[in-house]
């Protein structure tokens, strides 16, 4: 799942935009906007809707697979989400509260975990654990939960982060006016004007544990997502697979509601827009020093540790040839599925700023899809391909008609990240610019080519990258969806790992990492940027 | 340069008219003024003249080509009318140069470079020519966003607002450069504001609006002198309202009779009374509730019978705590009470 750049608000339209006569009588935007409502809600509506028709089989071992899933899918967003949010939120209040050495280079060092999925740091720690012979293995359901912990805690960090940051010097000030000490201040006032945040974060980071497949697989865990595949696969039974991927599809959206309501509340803590240089805490050495190996160690655990081990395993055992081909698909396949997907984002983006109803409908299919685990996208656009071959609208699942179905179930899955980057070009694209372009005499072309593509450009760009990664990375649709014998990196490292031939797995799992760290370092830009008193 | 006419302009949004049957020109080579709350409708005149937005009925003229009318609006590209946003609308992605230049894309590559500079330099920005909207100070990107609408010598020119994000030092220099500027090309300009000092500064003519209706128009003098009714008093500075019924040709208030010419005897009336148009005296009639300074002036209030009105009288004139109380028929109004 993608960074987070927050959607657009709504907006009132202004009594401009509100009176304003369409130029054509068909509104394209509303058509646009419509078209990926379908495409974008469809598959998550039809795991729900078939789960609920009649079971044909009626499996008795469907139940087992569901309870034990459901108990494997609450204890890891249990203990990885709870690790996820300590970790998270102590990071993010000594980097922008506390004064101690390192902590500007740790402020964007602390992201770089969410560069890796959840998979590749299960490949990398394994095999890091075997081949030292370590007595502390990681594996099982401490394992995973630490692998969560480790590799997600930044959504909680920036989250909170942002928190902290938009709180008023005044209101901490005036905390201190008041007679409380410097520790009341923290528990008293900022942590609870943050709490918001990091409980937005904390569910994001929840979600992306839920609908994790790569990692709960390797350390042979049942969770919802195992479950999904287990019954399609080594049980043959869909039905099972499409009910349990429907509960699965609702804890997501539990998780999604919770994110959303709480970043609504997080609102109430940016209410001053005068901004000042936050006093920090000076932590002296010692309390210095225990915040720096800190910060050092949540980098070191979830990303500079694994990051070295697959280049030392890349290096020292190279199979760069044999992850030629799947390197190549991955690349076609993520540009295909970003441009695809970009496109929607494109008409979900402008048809939300309109804030008329099909706008708004647009929007939330997107974040039920975004929400929606890959391997119940994958479900849904499965059973809709069956549904319309048992209609006879199409022949059998053909090469071609697979890679459709995965570049659907990616536009499904990723347009609501999309969206955000694309918001905030729009937004610099006022109404203004292109009424001023117009009194200037520029026609319609010449205001597309000169104003609207050069200032909305970096935007669709950083749209365009983080969506290429994040359909590079996404293993559970692709493994369900893939078209027989089309192996991306993702797959491919999967296989490996399956096999248990981690060596292997290291150069595709490297490759994949590095592709990760591409739109991490655009986000910590934006973040330095959009730092208010800062140019 | 032409003139822009309005002929009983009427522009609705959803349902709600935002102008209502308007007509008012701008003579060719003047500054007409628009005054008004927020609101009042003054910005979305801009916008019908420039043809961003259509009109529900009635016409705009610029010259004597009619531009819009219901059902034909002639786009804003092609009408050559332009325009100084409130936020200026800087292109961010383009120099000042560049912004300037925007516009005058007929000419070639080397004259239009020149010309640029050339209306830079006019606004004393020649030296900030390479430089980038958010590198500009509030003042500078106005002044280039002047410059920009002048550029292509089009027929008019509309400022909304155009002063008012910038500091009162800056707003006073720089309102007097733009009137030269304006004047100096005989440029037509409709001016929109909600300040009333400004206002009578810039204009040669002024309309004074309210709620989507044109209250009055004419030379600013007559404005202030005749003012149409109790919301156009008002409009251009502090007055004092009563109302009551014309007796004798007049209206009597606890401060004293205000003429009411044509009102007929018993009609009900409102009386509006500027400020500055009452002089206190020592004597009984009314009591001083407090006096606080106002620059050249000091502003009194007085009571008389539970009524509290506001003078401006001469800065540190001593007085008494009664006072008698003087309404100079100039500033003085009487209006039919509808």
């Amino acid at each position: 799942m993608a960074l987070d750049y927050g959607s657009p608000a709504s907006r009132r339209p202004t009594p401009a935009q509100a009176g304003e006569t369409p130029a054509v009588p068909v509104d394209g935007v509303a058509i646009a906007a419509t078209l990926a409502t379908l495409i974008c809600a469809a598959p998550a509506v039809a795991v729900i809707a078939l789960a609920l028709a009649p079971d044909r089989a009626g499996a008795a071992f469907g139940s087992n697979l569901l309870g034990d899933g459901a108990v494997g899918t609450f204890a890891l967003v249990m203990l990885g989400g709870v690790g996820a949010v300590l970790f998270g939120a102590a990071a993010a209040w000594l980097v922008s509260l506390a004064q101690f050495p390192g902590r500007g280079l740790f402020e964007w060092l602390l992201v770089l975990p969410l560069a890796a999925p959840s998979y590749v740091l299960a490949y990398a720690y394994t095999g890091m654990t075997w081949a030292n012979g370590s007595a502390l293995e990681v594996r099982g359901l401490w394992g995973a939960a630490f692998i969560y912990a480790a590799g997600l805690y930044p959504y909680v960090y920036l989250a909170a982060r942002a928190a902290f940051v938009s709180q008023s010097a005044c209101a901490l000030e005036a905390a201190r006016t008041l007679g409380a000490k410097p520790r009341d201040v923290v528990w008293r006032v900022a942590l609870p004007l943050a709490r918001p945040g990091i409980a937005a974060g904390g569910a994001l980071a929840c979600m992306e544990i839920a609908a994790d497949y790569g990692a709960a697989q390797h350390f042979g865990l049942t969770t919802l997502s195992t479950a999904v595949f287990r019954a399609w696969y080594a049980h043959g039974a869909p039905h099972v697979a499409l009910q349990i991927s429907a509960v699965l599809l609702l804890a997501a959206l539990v998780f999604l509601v919770v994110e959303r309501w709480a970043r609504g509340r997080a609102s109430y803590a940016g209410g001053s827009t005068r901004w000042r240089m936050l006093p920090r805490y000076e932590l002296g050495p010692l309390g210095g020093g225990l915040a720096a190996v800190f910060c050092a160690a949540l980098v070191l655990f979830g990303a500079a540790l694994p990051l070295l081990w697959l280049g030392r395993l890349a290096v020292l055992h190279p199979h760069f040839v044999e992850v030629a081909e799947p390197f190549a698909n991955s690349l076609l396949l993520s540009a295909g599925g970003a441009m695809g997907t970009l496109s929607l984002a494109c008409a979900i983006a402008v048809a939300a700023r309109r804030a008329t109803g099909i706008g708004k409908a647009s929007l939330y299919a997107a974040a039920m899809g975004y929400a929606a685990p890959g391997a119940v996208i994958a479900m849904g656009a499965l059973a809709l391909f069956g549904l319309a071959r048992e209609a006879g609208w199409i022949g059998g699942l053909s090469s071609s008609l697979a890679l459709a179905a995965l570049l659907w179930g990616y536009a499904a899955r990723f347009s609501a990240a999309g969206v955000g980057p694309i918001d905030a070009g729009l937004t610099r694209l006022s109404k203004g610019l292109d009424a001023s372009a117009r009194t200037l005499g520029a026609g319609p072309w010449r205001r597309f080519a000169e104003v609207d593509v050069p200032i909305a450009a970096p935007a669709l760009a950083a749209a365009a990258l983080i969506l290429f990664v994040e359909i590079l990375k996404e293993l559970p649709a692709t493994l369900i969806l893939r078209p027989f014998d089309f192996d991306t990196l993702a797959v491919r490292a999967h296989a490996y790992a399956s096999d248990e031939r981690l060596l292997e797995a290291a150069t595709p799992s490297l490759l994949i990492f590095l592709a990760g760290l591409l739109p991490i370092i655009l986000l910590t830009r934006g973040l330095a940027r959009s730092r208010a008193g800062q140019r | 340069m032409s003139s822009v006419t309005l002929s009983r302009v009427r522009r609705m949004y959803a349902g709600v008219a935002a102008l209502d049957d308007v007509s008012l020109s701008a003579p060719e080579g003047k500054v007409l003024v628009l005054l008004g709350p927020s609101g009042s409708g003054k910005s979305t005149i801009l916008r019908l003249v420039a043809g961003l937005e259509p009109v529900d009925g009635g016409e705009v003229r610029i010259g004597d080509e009619i531009v819009s009318a219901a059902g034909r609006t002639l786009p804003a590209e092609r009408r050559r009318i332009g325009m100084v946003f409130q936020d200026y609308a800087l292109f961010p992605h383009l120099t000042a140069g560049a912004n300037v230049a925007f516009g005058l894309d007929k000419l070639a590559r080397a004259e239009r470079d020149a010309e640029a500079l050339r209306w830079l330099d006019r606004v004393g920005l020649k030296h900030r020519a390479g430089a980038y909207p958010h590198e500009l100070s509030g003042g500078e990107q106005q002044r280039v966003a002047l410059a920009r609408a002048l550029a292509p010598k089009p027929r008019a020119v509309l400022l909304d607002e155009p002063f008012s994000g910038l500091d009162p030092v800056q707003r006073a220099h720089l309102r007097d450069a733009s009137i030269a500027a304006l004047a100096e090309t005989r440029t037509t300009a409709l001016f929109v504001t909600h300040d009333a000092e400004e206002a009578l500064l810039v204009a040669d003519r002024l309309a004074i609006l309210k709620g989507g209706k044109l209250l009055q128009e004419g030379a600013p003098r007559e404005a202030y002198d005749k003012p149409a009714c109790v919301d156009a008093a008002a409009a251009l500075g502090s007055i004092n309202v009563f109302e009551g019924r014309a007796e004798d040709g007049v209206i009597a208030t606890p401060f004293g009779p205000v003429a009411a010419p044509g009102l007929s005897l018993g009609a009900p009336a409102r009386v509006a009374v500027r400020a500055e148009a009452i002089a206190v005296t020592p004597g009984s009639l009314a009591r001083v509730v407090d006096v606080r300074p106002h620059g050249a002036h000091d502003l009194v209030r007085i009571e008389a019978q539970g009524v509290i009105w506001r003078a401006l009288v001469p800065a540190r004139t001593s007085l008494s705590d009664t006072v008698d109380v003087q309404i100079h028929s100039a500033g003085a109004f009487a209006f039919a009470a509808s």
